[in-house]
């Protein structure tokens, strides 16, 4: 698999190229207070509530892993990432997954 | 929030507004692609937010908690053993049936907070749905960074000898706090000790206390 | 394989690979020990790919535990850790002081 093997021989030359990282923020500053609702509804819309379930069946069909789920959440451009609101986040990950693989567009 | 002005608050408003109307729009358009097609049913869908939504508040959480309270030969096997310990109280995992499940203890010398630095796994069948305070970047960033400060900001102030202990979840481990019983609850029996265990006591950003107040967020 | 026991001392690799991956970047070249040791699992760097479970190599899964001090390097008179889940490939040996 070359995704483990050549990863040594890139780290050993110095050719690792930069890594998309935007989800990686343990540690990182500049993110502001954190903020918090009290009484905070489980899903703030109905849309939400239908990604969060649509996601689970989708995984549960077998069209897609949790792994590739959060990688394909991962592979945002970090503007979008950043701007994007969780469940929002969710549903850009399920239609790029679902394109990727030919099942839409 | 611009809450001074009044037509920049009704404009806030109106974008969040018209976000969400997009954004119901665009869900809804790919569920009947899928549906168009076979893959899920519209009505399965909202079936399964129904179900969803009744189960969390059956969430398992604060009765494991009062359970390991009581019982300390249970808590001993939930420290040792959650999962079997979720199967003794008859805890419903059946969408989580995969995951393995860690109890992790308060002491009077460790207080343990969780997170996800990477996206933010949660113990959703214990717990519920996650808050969004838990899956910001914020939260992300900093609890690992300075734990201390950030519990400050929750209202806990933690004596400085006691080792905070974060688990950053990177696999499909999940992690429950385990609280400190709150002093002056030995009168109480195990299901007004289950009202005393909040979802944020269950993460580690708060701790139980006796009575309940107006600012308890109940895991609900 | 199982490469460490529960009490060793062990080092995160330099740096992450192309691709999805679960060792955090601040966790990158850190020493931590061994607290748990949770049986094999599921590579993510490969599942991510989009191989099956059959498929898939599994590595052994250990909880380590980082003194949060080495971390971030830098001294803390207030003790405190952090401790994640990582695969076996993602940790090598280090020599315990």
């Amino acid at each position: 698999m070359p995704a483990r093997r050549g990863w040594r021989r890139a780290l050993l030359e110095g050719s690792l190229p930069a890594m998309p990282s935007t989800h990686d923020v343990g540690g990182a500053s500049g993110f502001g207070p954190i903020v918090r609702e009290a009484g905070e509804p489980p899903f703030h819309h109905e849309w939400e509530a239908r990604v969060f379930v649509l996601n689970r069946r989708l995984m549960q069909l077998g069209f897609y892993n949790l792994d590739e789920f959060r990688f394909a959440i991962e592979r945002m451009p970090p503007e979008a990432y950043r701007a994007s609101s969780y469940y929002e986040k969710w549903f850009l990950a399920i239609e790029r997954l679902l394109s990727e693989k030919g099942i839409i567009r | 929030m611009k809450g001074e002005q009044g037509h920049d608050h009704d404009h806030h408003d109106h974008e969040a507004h018209a976000e969400s109307a997009s954004m119901a729009s665009r869900v809804g358009a790919l569920i009947a692609n899928l549906e168009s097609k076979g893959i899920v049913s519209g009505a399965e869908l909202d079936a399964a937010v129904e179900a969803f939504l009744v189960g969390t508040q059956r969430a398992g959480g604060p009765a494991l908690v009062a359970r390991a309270w009581v019982d300390p030969a249970f808590r001993g096997r939930l420290l040792a053993d959650a999962n079997g310990a979720l199967a003794e109280l008859g805890i419903d995992m059946t969408h989580w049936a995969h995951v393995k499940v860690r109890a992790v203890e308060n002491t009077d010398r460790v207080h343990n907070v969780i997170v996800c630095t990477l996206c933010s796994c949660y113990p959703v069948a214990l717990l519920g749905p996650s808050p969004t305070w838990y899956k910001s970047l914020a939260y992300r960033s900093r609890v690992v960074r300075e734990p201390r400060a950030v519990l400050a900001e929750f209202g806990l102030a933690l004596d400085p000898n006691i080792e905070v202990r974060v688990w950053d979840s990177t696999a499909e481990l999940r992690y429950v706090v385990l609280p400190r019983r709150p002093d002056g609850t030995e009168a109480l029996g195990e299901a007004e000790l289950a009202l005393l265990v909040t979802r944020d006591a269950l993460i580690g950003t708060a701790v139980c206390r006796a009575e309940t107040g107006p600012l308890r967020e109940a895991v609900r | 394989m199982q490469r460490f026991r529960a009490g060793d001392s062990v080092r995160t690799r330099a740096a992450n690979p192309e691709g999805h991956t679960r060792l955090p970047r601040y966790l990158c070249d850190r020493r931590g020990t061994i607290e748990a040791v949770h049986g094999l699992y599921p590579l993510p760097d490969e599942r991510a790919l989009g191989v099956g479970v059959a498929s898939c190599t599994k590595e052994m899964l250990y909880t380590v535990v980082f003194d949060s001090g080495e971390v971030w390097r830098e001294g803390t008179s207030e003790p405190a850790s952090i401790s994640a889940d990582l695969w076996d490939s993602y940790l090598e040996p280090e020599q315990a002081r």
